[in-house]
């Protein structure tokens, strides 16, 4: 049974249907308003809350449910811009709560109050979707600056963008040096990537932290991206530069999807919705074989393997890098350090180059041969107008690739990945 | 250091920076960086045309030859096959050697690197095989550098490096230049036995 705010003083309320405003009144409900659902069995705590959110700077109608099952009644019925509701509740909780709504009211955002904060628990709420948590007992303050910053939230643009991949996400996150949290779920698999000032600074995926984590999410084929801001960094687990962690991502992916490509690319539809969607999408079969390598891993290998018997030259093989957006320069250069070929921007000196970055590649191997790192497959420079990678080719040659920096790194480097062999071939060394 | 012996502080830092080199950014890249440096070098000296072949002997004989002018006197064997008597860089090695006992960690590495065939070596016809220490990747393109500043009859000439001996004397060919310019190995083993270096002139038509 719903009831309206100043009715429901005993048990068994369930929402109002009306704005208490700053002098505890309840007014006529107002479409322009944010609706809020408290569910809470706590009476003393709801009553409380419905008196002291709203005040001169928050202005919103106000909602409760004593359990999660009241809760969903009243989701269906009203459009719920938020629910701040309690974890520990007869019959549903609050997380399956959470999980419920996420699933069937994606674009309602969840705050849990919770007695019992825990490392674990937050993990749990955050992997099924919930944006902040509050903890008990709080300053009436406090949440109302939590609800102003999550009904801020929705003050964005929401639809969908094709053809983004879950690394131009992340490197778009970085650009502008946002502090938010990406939650990726593909399938049964959840995923959330903090942001501190565009930096991943930590990942939670399955049971895994950090930089697995981030590894992992980074493989999901598909899937649903949620962008959203947080209050709390549970704990700073990566603190590798976001390019770094793209690279070596790409380079798993690499790794992993080698023979996926092999066997035909999948297309991954990608959209942007309620900050970011990805969606699953059937795979489109190339050349009979069927397959399931990630979208970036899958754009090369299309792109390649469509040219692949045109790339006869050096040059044409060095176009293919200096066909990715944000990338100048490519130069093959022998370990010596005098130029072999090169396609370049005016004003590039390609043998000057060779000679400073065999120097650059010499002592980058010098070092991995020092530190007992194995053979070396790629060292990148980053300067404030983008990075330098070098990779070698062959035994007796490597790649300097000059890229702008919101170059997409990624794709250099499975491009490298790529066609490295070939360029051994073709250059005969 | 052995007692009583007197090092040549120029000797010592110039191979040890070889050996630095070589540690901090591999021998591939060193090696690129004294290549350079010879050519950057050789690109200094001016040009100079010598109406006769003779004439060119003539200049080697007085020493006013721009190659003679870098490694000394050098002996033409007939053919147009050169053998250079005195490497330029033995005293630096001898003077090393009879301090240290033996050269820096590395060169061995080095001299390998510089005799795999390669972009430079192809360019001016030196190393694959005919490099016995590092000092010939400073020496032998230098001089080949050097000849592209020198005209005969004002034709062009081209140095083809067939071969070269070490202090301890094991003798390296470069049987890719020896099949280019059909000078026999037999030629080129006699003159390293009285000669450090052997190198074959050819004057462009």
């Amino acid at each position: 049974m719903c009831q309206a705010a100043g009715a429901n003083a005993g048990a068994g309320f369930c929402h109002l249907a009306g704005l208490i405003n700053t002098a505890g009144r309840v007014v006529a409900g107002n479409d322009a308003l944010k609706k809020i659902l408290i569910v809470d069995d706590e009476e003393d705590m709801v009553w409380s809350l419905r008196q002291n959110i709203n005040n001169e700077r928050l202005q919103v109608e106000i909602f409760t449910a004593a359990s999660g099952e009241e809760a969903l009644k009243v989701l269906s019925s009203n459009h719920i811009d938020l629910v701040l509701t309690d974890i520990r509740m007869p019959g549903m909780s609050g997380l399956d709560l959470l999980l419920e709504v996420k699933n069937r009211f994606p674009y309602t955002m969840v705050i849990i109050m919770t007695a019992f904060p825990s490392n674990e628990f937050k993990k749990e709420a955050l992997l099924r979707g919930s944006l902040h948590f509050i903890e008990k007992p709080f300053d009436i303050k406090e949440l109302r600056d939590l609800i102003r910053h999550a009904l801020r939230e929705e003050n964005v643009f929401k639809g969908t963008v094709a053809g983004v991949g879950l690394s131009d996400v992340i490197q778009i996150n970085g650009l502008s040096r946002a502090t938010s949290l990406l939650r990726v779920k593909q399938g049964e698999h959840l995923g959330i990537i903090y942001f501190q000032e565009g930096q991943v600074v930590h990942a939670i995926c399955d049971e895994l932290d950090g930089e697995e984590a981030f590894f992992r999410i980074m493989q999901f084929k598909g899937g649903r991206l949620d962008s959203m801001s947080y209050t709390d960094l549970p704990i700073r687990t990566i603190n590798a530069p976001v390019e770094a962690l793209i690279i070596e991502a790409a380079r798993r992916m690499d790794e992993a999807g080698l023979d996926d490509v092999a066997s035909g690319p999948v297309c991954a539809d990608v959209d942007l919705e309620d900050g970011v969607e990805y969606k699953e999408s059937a795979p489109v079969h190339v050349g009979g074989n069927n397959g399931s390598g990630s979208a970036m891993v899958d754009r090369v290998g299309t792109e390649s393997a469509e040219r692949e018997d045109e790339m006869s030259s050096l040059k044409d093989v060095l176009s293919e890098f200096t066909n990715i957006p944000g990338v100048n320069t490519a130069c093959l250069v022998g370990r010596d350090g005098f130029l072999l070929d090169s396609i370049a921007i005016a004003g590039i000196d390609t043998e000057m180059i060779g000679a400073i970055a065999s120097s650059g590649f010499g002592a980058s191997e010098s070092m991995g041969k020092q530190l007992g790192k194995g053979a070396m497959s790629m060292s990148m420079i980053e300067y404030g107008n983008g990075p330098v990678m070098l990779s070698p080719v062959g035994d007796d040659a490597f790649l300097v690739i000059v890229a702008d920096k919101d170059a997409n790194l990624g794709m250099i480097r499975l491009k490298i990945k790529k066609h490295a062999g070939q360029i051994a071939e073709t250059a005969a060394i | 250091m052995s007692e009583g012996k007197i090092l040549d502080i120029a000797h010592i830092s110039f191979l040890d920076m070889i050996k630095v080199m070589i540690a901090m950014s591999g021998a591939a890249s060193a090696k690129g960086t004294l290549i350079r440096n010879a050519i950057s070098t050789a690109e200094k000296i001016k040009e100079v045309d010598y109406p006769t072949f003779e004439e060119f002997l003539a200049a080697i004989e007085n020493s006013t030859n721009p190659i003679t002018q870098v490694e000394g006197k050098s002996s033409h064997q007939g053919g147009f096959v050169f053998g250079l008597t005195h490497c330029p860089f033995g005293p630096s090695i001898k003077n090393y050697t009879g301090v240290f006992e033996k050269l820096p960690d590395g060169y061995a590495d080095f001299t390998e690197e510089f005799n795999k065939p390669s972009k430079v070596t192809e360019i001016y016809r030196v190393g694959e095989g005919a490099g016995v220490s590092p000092f010939c990747s400073v020496h032998q393109p230098m001089r080949s550098a050097i000849a592209e500043k020198i005209r005969i009859g004002g034709k062009k000439i081209k140095i083809y490096q067939l071969g070269c001996k070490a202090g301890s004397g094991k003798k390296g060919f470069a049987d890719r230049w020896l099949a280019e310019t059909g000078i026999s190995r037999e030629v080129v083993d006699k003159t390293l036995d009285n000669h450090m270096c052997c190198y074959y002139l050819q004057i462009v038509e």
